[in-house]
């Protein structure tokens, strides 16, 4: 019987095509998109909670319960801060361990920092510093050996190079502000603005360079203090990072893969960066370009079709400036030959072609060359010299050289990185350098630390993700300096410091003040500062420099002289400029170097690192334990302990991320609920008509002896038919699109969000059989319930319709 | 076989029918006493909108009378549940109607064998040799496998006669089977039911206005106006006595 009801149903729709054609093409699409949208998210919401709980989240955070903001990992720029603390993390640690379901519990906190410095200014004045006194020791050490005359030597024209390379930074910094100066109105800007534009003018100026080895300190001073300060703006560094317990970071965490550098230690102070954070904020700016290009294209986009590409370009170009700064006479000298040739391999090129309808080439050569685009050069008023020529000549040069395209890009990447990048400022920091941050205290005071850069690292699967990217991992004792607490210890710290450097007779409240005031570049200075204006100094340190960085600098104090290891006979303070002259007689350099290195090399217990304030904790389950019962667990103990907690899940937890994820739940829901909407509208109504088209058939059956129920079955058979036969094709070119789409990935196109969503730069959906079992069911379900009405219908036909035509 | 000698298979007493369009009533049977016994080739006459079909749809059991007994191979219709009359129509019951009425989509063989199919109690093998038998006797065993729009109008009644006989009922109910034929075949059509009612003992009541199939009928039964108005039996002269009183 079901045999022929089912051929019944299969030629009615065969007898109907166009409509089976549309019902079909309905619930196929409908198939599709609950097959695709279904695949998609399952994966996504895999790769997702893979890539957040085994990164940053843990499978539960908790924090304090009743705090003013709602604890989020990823805030978004209107998600309030102030999530509170877990001020005994201990007691929390150990409750929550005790439960079967909990592996670990981390102490975590977020927080942004300032960085400043890394400019080239800085270093280009460190380096001719180290020069100097080099020289000066070399000269009275080397006098008696006689072979040290060709390092001697060399040692000078490194010195003349460096300093040109510095006097030219000059040079072209006050053509630069004049240029600001030009379009921006006078009155706007402040007073030390247009007093630091006088003093960089002043150092451009040639007078300023005769001479400069003799009045070398004097004007050293000039240049750290009044002039390179006006080069930093562009240097100021936001970086988010989070504070935990490393060790036990590292051991529970496993997306956390070093790549560069080493842990820190543990129990250490320290920093460790994240690639795409250092990448992307620590790298030069135009190698980070070039790599973002070479990873476009090799994602198969071309330079002259796609806007992102050219943008970069353009940007390349235009800043040409951010290659040639960097670059000293000599470097220039090599980079210029390089260039000259790659270049000028694309003008012979040129030339040969033109050649065919010119017979000048060398004419047509020039032409080419000139109505290249090319950057305007900074303004001279002089007619001019080699040197300005040569210079201009480089600007073309690099500028030309950075205007890429598809046929040349893969050579002049390769050749960036072997005659370029080794001759720049790579990176603003390396893996050894110690960092200064600087932090808005939860008490509103800036707070600031120093902790050493100790290796790079990612979070696999995320390498790409802005959001993931911008966690770098801090040790707790450095969070905590920058959040604002001061703990037992510190303050015990501070007044062992306070001892070993002299400072007996001022009052605490009053040596903090003094010694962090201002520019409190001390590590781990609790102490309100008392002046949050941007540190006048660049404060990436390379080591030999860090006890420098253990000084301090002051509004308007003397120049934080250098006190690196090797310059241990500083030179006096220039009174001039102010200072701390309560200390003039102090030998604070030892003390507070001594005091920066104990810090930075002491090892906390893990009391020590649990002891103090925590923001919140990521909580790892034990494989297989649900989610929801650890949280009414952890819930439960949390009462019964007195610990005040809130809980809640990764999802909970990403906040924004977890929201769009459900937002895409929605929407894909909604378009799934609109086509089967239409699809049960549409099957609905052609059912019904076909019941008003076969009344007389099915009265006739019905006459013949088909019970109702009979009729009912049979429309009911022909709906799951209908259902089958195009949920099964849908399936079938579903199943084929996720395999197809699993197999070469849903690109991110660089979005952040989806890159996160996506756990890495491309989702891979996968197939299930329960996603096909899924939309079949749905597909069943939908063409069930837009026959109920008709097949009703159908069983109210009675058999006398058979008969109605018969008068 | 005469008529008379047979038990009654049809019985229907004092039956009126109703049809209520909207608020008017409008009465299609008005009181008929009707007896048809076993094997009968029975014909109910009369002119268009007599009554005929409505009495056929009483005693093929696809529709109650609104006063009345109407009593079909031993079972009052009245007290019979739509499920038991279906159930009814199927095993004893055949139809055949005045457009064919075949299921378009299934071919001939399928057709036939729908019936067997409802009933369910033969296996395959079983309902394709009772098929295959019927359609033989009605002709078409070489076009089995046509549709219906594949088949001829006369072939498409024969199939509908086959469909009508393939679960070998009591009575066969045929509203003016030749209706829509040609005269030439409407006679094959008739000569097909006759056989069939002298081979098989098969009961055939239908309704037709044309005189030269009354003619082939055992006996008339004539409608007018909802009632009969007289009854006549074939060629031996013999006359029933109306059951109904006359106008």
């Amino acid at each position: 019987m079901t045999g022929t009801l089912i051929r019944i149903a299969l030629r009615n729709l065969l007898a109907h095509k166009v409509k089976t054609a549309v019902v079909g093409g309905i619930l196929v699409m409908g198939t599709l998109m609950v097959l695709l949208g279904v695949s998609a998210l399952t994966s996504m919401d895999r790769a997702m909670s893979q890539s957040l709980t085994g990164s940053v989240s843990g499978h539960l955070q908790v924090s304090a319960a009743g705090a003013k903001d709602k604890f989020v990992l990823f805030p978004s720029p209107i998600d309030g801060t102030d999530v509170g603390e877990l001020t005994d993390f201990p007691k929390v640690r150990a409750e929550l361990e005790q439960l079967p379901e909990v592996e670990a519990v981390i102490p975590q906190g977020f927080d942004y920092s300032m960085i400043f410095g890394g400019n080239l200014l800085d270093v280009k004045l460190a380096r001719l510093r180290k020069l100097h006194t080099d020289s000066q020791r070399g000269g009275s050490e080397g006098a008696s050996q006689g072979d040290s005359a060709g390092a001697a030597v060399a040692h000078q024209a490194a010195f003349i190079a460096t300093r040109d390379h510095v006097r030219r930074i000059v040079e072209l910094l006050s053509v630069d502000l004049k240029n600001l100066e030009a379009i921006t109105d006078q009155t706007t800007l402040s007073k030390e603005t247009a007093a630091g534009i006088l003093d960089v003018r002043k150092a451009a100026l040639p007078e300023f360079w005769t001479d400069f080895a003799g009045k070398f300190e004097q004007r050293m001073n000039f240049l750290e203090n009044k002039v390179a300060v006006m080069a930093i703006g562009e240097d100021l560094l936001f970086i988010r990072y989070m504070g935990t317990d490393t060790a036990r970071f590292r051991k529970n965490f496993h997306r956390f893969e070093m790549i560069d550098g080493e842990p820190i230690p543990d129990g250490q102070r320290g920093i460790m960066l994240n690639r795409f954070a250092y990448e992307e904020f620590f790298k030069h700016k135009t190698a980070r370009r070039l790599d973002k290009m070479r990873d476009r294209i090799a994602e198969g986009y071309r330079v002259d079709a796609d806007d992102q590409l050219q943008d970069w370009r353009r940007k390349n170009v235009k800043q040409y400036k951010e290659i040639i700064w960097q670059l000293d006479a000599p470097s220039a000298d090599s980079v210029r030959a390089a260039l000259l040739k790659e270049v000028g391999d694309k003008t012979a090129r040129i030339e040969k072609k033109s050649a065919a309808v010119d017979a000048s080439p060398p004419q047509a050569a020039q032409a080419v060359a000139d109505t290249a685009p090319l950057p305007p050069v900074p303004p001279t008023p002089e007619p001019l010299t080699p040197a300005q020529s040569k210079r201009a000549e480089m600007v073309r040069l690099v500028s030309a050289f950075l205007d890429v395209d598809d046929d040349n890009f893969a050579r002049r990447y390769a050749l960036f990185y072997k005659e370029i990048a080794p001759k720049i400022l790579l990176y603003r920091a390396r893996v050894g350098d110690v960092l200064t941050l600087r932090g808005q205290g939860a008490g509103g005071y800036a707070k600031s630390a120093n902790v050493k850069i100790y290796g790079v690292f990612q979070f696999r699967g995320l390498e790409n993700s802005i959001l993931a990217g911008a966690v770098n991992i801090l040790d707790m004792m450095s969070f905590r300096d920058l959040y604002g607490f001061m703990t037992a210890d510190k303050v015990q710290e501070v007044r062992q410091m306070q001892a070993e450097a002299g400072v007996k007779e001022i009052k605490r409240d009053d040596a903090e003040d003094l010694f962090f005031g201002g520019d409190a570049s001390l590590p781990g200075n609790t102490a309100p500062a008392g002046d949050t204006a941007p540190a006048r100094k660049g404060e990436i340190k390379r080591p030999d420099a860090m006890a420098e960085a253990a000084l301090f600098g002051h509004e308007g104090a003397a120049p934080p002289e250098a006190v690196s290891p090797v310059d241990a006979a500083a030179a006096p303070r220039d009174k001039e400029n102010g200072g701390f002259d309560e200390f003039a007689g102090l030998d604070m350099k030892e003390g507070a170097q001594r005091w920066s290195e104990s810090l930075l090399n002491r090892v906390y217990t893990s009391a020590e690192i649990d002891g103090g304030v925590v923001r919140n904790a990521a909580i790892l389950l034990k494989a297989g334990v649900d989610e929801k019962d650890a949280m009414r667990a952890i819930e439960a103990r949390s009462k019964a302990a007195g610990l005040g907690l809130q809980v809640m899940n990764w999802r909970t937890a990403s906040g924004m991320l977890g929201d769009f994820v459900s937002v895409i739940y929605m929407v894909l829901l909604v378009a799934i609920l609109g086509v089967f909407g239409v699809a049960l509208f549409i099957i609905n109504n052609s059912m019904v008509l076909a019941t008003i088209e076969r009344t007389r058939e099915i009265g006739t059956m019905r006459a013949i002896g088909m019970q109702q129920s009979h009729v009912l079955w049979m429309f009911i058979v022909e709906s799951l038919v209908l259902g089958v036969v195009f949920g099964v094709l849908g399936s079938l070119i579903g199943g084929g699109i996720v395999l197809w789409i699993g197999s070469v990935g849903i690109p991110s196109g660089g979005n952040d969000t989806l890159v996160f969503l996506f756990g890495g730069p491309r989702l891979y959906p996968t197939l299930e059989m329960w996603h096909v079992g899924l939309s079949m069911v749905m597909v069943a379900l939908v063409t069930t319930a837009s026959t109920v009405y008709p097949a009703f219908l159908a069983t109210r036909v009675a058999p006398i319709e058979a008969m109605q035509d018969a008068e | 076989m005469t008529a008379a000698t047979q038990p009654p298979i049809v019985e229907l007493k004092g039956v009126h029918k109703v049809y209520k369009l909207g608020k008017v009533e409008v009465p299609a049977l008005k009181g008929i006493d009707l007896t048809i016994s076993s094997g009968e080739f029975a014909v109910i006459a009369g002119p268009s909108g007599s009554g005929k079909t409505t009495l056929l749809n009483l005693i093929g059991c696809v529709d109650v009378a609104t006063r009345g007994a109407v009593n079909v191979d031993g079972h009052d219709t009245a007290t019979l549940s739509e499920s038991k009359l279906t159930r009814l129509r199927l095993d004893r019951l055949g139809f055949i109607f005045q457009s064919f009425n075949l299921v378009g989509v299934l071919d001939a063989f399928d057709n036939v064998e729908f019936p067997l199919l409802l009933q369910g109690n033969l296996t395959k093998a079983e309902r394709r040799a009772r098929v295959e038998a019927i359609m033989d006797s009605v002709g078409l065993r070489d076009t089995m496998r046509h549709r219906p729009n594949e088949l001829s109008g006369g072939q498409r009644q024969r199939v509908a006669i086959a469909r009508a006989l393939v679960t070998r009922p009591r009575i066969v109910m045929a509203d003016e089977p030749t209706a829509n034929l040609d005269s030439t075949t409407g006679h094959q059509i008739i000569d097909v039911m006759k056989r069939l009612n002298h081979d098989e003992g098969t009961t055939f009541i239908f309704s037709t206005h044309d005189p030269k199939v009354m003619a082939q009928a055992d006996r008339s039964i004539e409608l007018i106006d909802g009632r009969i108005s007289q009854t006549s039996v074939r060629d031996d002269g013999r006359l029933d006595e109306p059951h109904s009183a006359l106008v």
